[in-house]
């Protein structure tokens, strides 16, 4: 379970693309030492039974002139926040922002001053990067509607112009279901005419129709578990169920950078939560070692489930969950796995299966599968799959079973349609090319990302491609050029990610073609020389398009 | 045209300082303040540069005995 990288160097060429074929084997190991340093990789050769693929991620270090001149950037962005802050105090200047009356002094404070500083000094100078309204299906590329500010950025106003065909990589659209035409789209038209929009009730009540327990059924084969359950809210679907299947005297260990959803469900339920190193799995067992040994609190009894939460695939990081490895140590200490799959639904595995087909394990090892429709199918929702006696306990326990209203019906057509799609149930072989599509898209985006230089974080089969930026003008300079020359990309900053890692966090679909993203590629490229964003201080060797041959020796020397 | 070049490369360098330091995102007024504070504190050290260096120079030499 507790492997070694350092060890495992010598035989794995093929895993990271140094070729075999160069002379110079001390050279090679040299290299090859060196972007081991910040790199864990396992071959198949070296950790056999656990994982049948190499697992190949890396999050490489932050460059120290960058950190610093990024500490230095938001010193002095606060001190002259501070500044203008003095200034909107003593009326110097106009507040824009939400400010209690006068007369409500004395009471208790309703907005927080200190912790909107970020919000009023910080975001909203760059606030024209975010909530951009666009005017079409937001698919592969979209509409957008222009926006100009004359007051820097605390109001908007349109100039009327539209700019057409913006290459979207900013929406979750990994398998490309985002489209107005179509057999989702007409079945979704039909049963509208047919059932019409809304439910108005919850599932227990009169919201239960035939087509919801026909997507149960269907979700629950698609996964592979015994029986499935769908809400109407991805969000809700873990913030009302991890209540219900966890309380008071259950210990919830939890990934350092879950979802807010998963947090707030945790922390709805009363557990005491334990969180872990993110996707460390000898801190998973240092924590599990201890909470079987010491027991609860102060009475040491022994807890009464432990429960461990974990994603498919990161956000924010773009990494995968050492699955193979979670569920040997929840078996081994009888543990319970939560598995949110938000991302990877759809989105991985050669059927689209997710995560746990992508590493070729069985379905009943995680005692919950949880996913939503929001990414791959192109929908709104979430569901929870697992054995027959949960998924009935939580239909009764569940606080979004009873109260929250049921999913309404177009959405669920298109989560039938697609899903049949992606399984090959209508008839066609548009979903397995799209599964193609979408893992070839990744493959080849990645890579030539990284030959370009920047640092890319994140596992190389994730769709999920997070760019490091770091700098704070950085942030609004990038989505600013990249608008300009009609690419639309979505960059990430403080609250969602540490102070001087900000990012700009790309999403692959298997609606671009490689003519898009070849010239998303260029001109990322290009932005990046003009704001100096390639920071990466490893040498790639560039990998060929073709396979070994004679002539590939020559290639690279 | 030389100097239209080196205008550019002039510009860019100016955009890289306004990234790096993130005056970018301030307002011009701000970005004016804090350009006549940088200048200001480099004209000073530069002043006392001026100013002080022979006998900083002249000190050094005495103390490794080159000059009485």
């Amino acid at each position: 379970m507790t492997e070694s990288e350092g060890n495992k160097n010598e035989d794995c060429h093929a895993a990271n693309g140094v070729k075999p074929g160069r002379n110079g084997m001390v050279k090679n190991h040299h290299h090859h030492h060196q972007y081991q340093k910040q790199e864990k990789v396992y071959h198949a050769a070296c950790n056999g039974e656990l994982y049948s693929r190499p697992f190949i991620e890396s999050f490489e270090e932050t460059p120290m002139l960058v950190a610093v001149l990024t500490y230095m950037g938001y010193g002095i962005l606060t001190i002259f926040g501070y500044l203008r802050d003095f200034m909107r105090e003593w009326k110097i200047e106009k507040c824009h922002i939400a400010r209690e009356r006068e007369e409500q002094k004395d009471f208790v404070p309703l907005y927080q001053d200190f912790e909107n500083f970020y919000t009023r000094n910080l975001y909203m100078r760059i606030r024209d990067s975010w909530n951009r309204p666009i005017c079409s299906v937001p698919g592969a590329t979209f509409d957008l509607a222009e926006r100009s500010s004359n007051d820097y950025n605390w109001t908007f106003e349109y100039t009327g112009r539209v700019v057409k065909d913006v290459i979207n990589l900013g929406s979750y659209n990994y398998l490309g279901f985002a489209e107005n035409t179509g057999a989702c789209a007409t079945a979704a038209g039909e049963v509208t005419v047919k059932l019409g929009v809304g439910v108005a009730s919850t599932r227990q009540e009169m919201g239960n129709l035939d087509r919801h327990e026909e997507l149960e059924k269907l979700a629950a084969s698609f996964l592979g578990v015994e029986s499935a359950m769908a809400f109407g809210m991805g969000f809700a679907t873990n913030s009302m169920n991890i209540p219900a299947i966890a309380g008071k005297g259950c210990l919830i260990l939890s990934d350092e950078l879950n979802h807010a959803s998963l947090v707030l469900g945790a922390r709805l339920s009363g557990s005491t939560i334990r969180v872990f190193k993110h996707n460390n799995m000898q801190s998973l067992e240092k924590l599990l070692r201890d909470a079987i040994v010491h027991g609860q609190p102060r009475t040491h009894r022994p807890w009464k489930k432990i429960l461990i939460l974990v994603e498919g695939i990161y956000s924010m990081e773009g990494s995968i969950i050492r699955l193979p490895e979670v569920i040997a140590l929840k078996k081994k200490y009888k543990a319970y796995l939560y598995l949110d799959e938000a991302h990877s639904i759809g989105a991985l595995g050669p059927n689209g299966r997710g995560v746990v087909e992508y590493f070729g394990l069985d379905p009943k090892d995680v005692d919950v599968m949880m996913g939503t429709f929001t990414k791959s199918f192109g929908a709104a929702g979430g569901y929870i799959g697992g054995r027959k006696d949960l998924i009935d306990y939580l239909r009764n326990h569940s606080h979004s079973a009873v109260y929250a209203t049921s999913m309404s019906l177009p959405v669920v057509e298109q989560i039938i349609t697609s899903m049949k799609c992606i399984m090959g149930k209508d008839g066609t072989t548009i979903g397995r090319s799209r599964i193609q599509r979408l893992a070839e898209n990744t493959v080849y985006f990645r890579r030539r990302l990284r030959e370009m230089g920047f640092i890319i974080y994140g596992n190389n089969d994730s769709p999920v491609v997070p760019m490091m930026l770091y700098m704070p003008a950085k942030i609004g300079a990038f989505g600013r050029e990249m608008l300009k020359r009609n690419i639309g990309v979505v960059v990430v900053g403080f609250p969602a990610t540490p102070i001087i890692e900000s990012r700009a966090r790309f999403c692959i679909s298997a609606a671009h073609t490689k003519e898009m993203l070849d010239r998303a590629l260029d001109v990322i490229s290009e932005v990046g020389d003009l704001l100096q964003l390639k920071y990466s201080r490893h040498k790639v060797l560039p990998s060929l398009d073709r396979p070994f041959d004679e002539t590939t020796y020559e290639e690279n020397e | 045209m030389a100097l239209g070049d080196a205008w550019k490369q002039l510009s860019w360098f100016y955009y890289q300082y306004l990234l790096v330091t993130a005056l970018y995102m301030l307002e011009p007024w701000e970005r004016t303040i804090f350009n006549s504070l940088l200048v200001t504190v480099a004209a000073m050290a530069i002043y006392t540069g001026y100013v002080f260096m022979p006998q900083h120079i002249m000190a050094i030499l005495h103390y490794f005995e080159v000059v009485q």
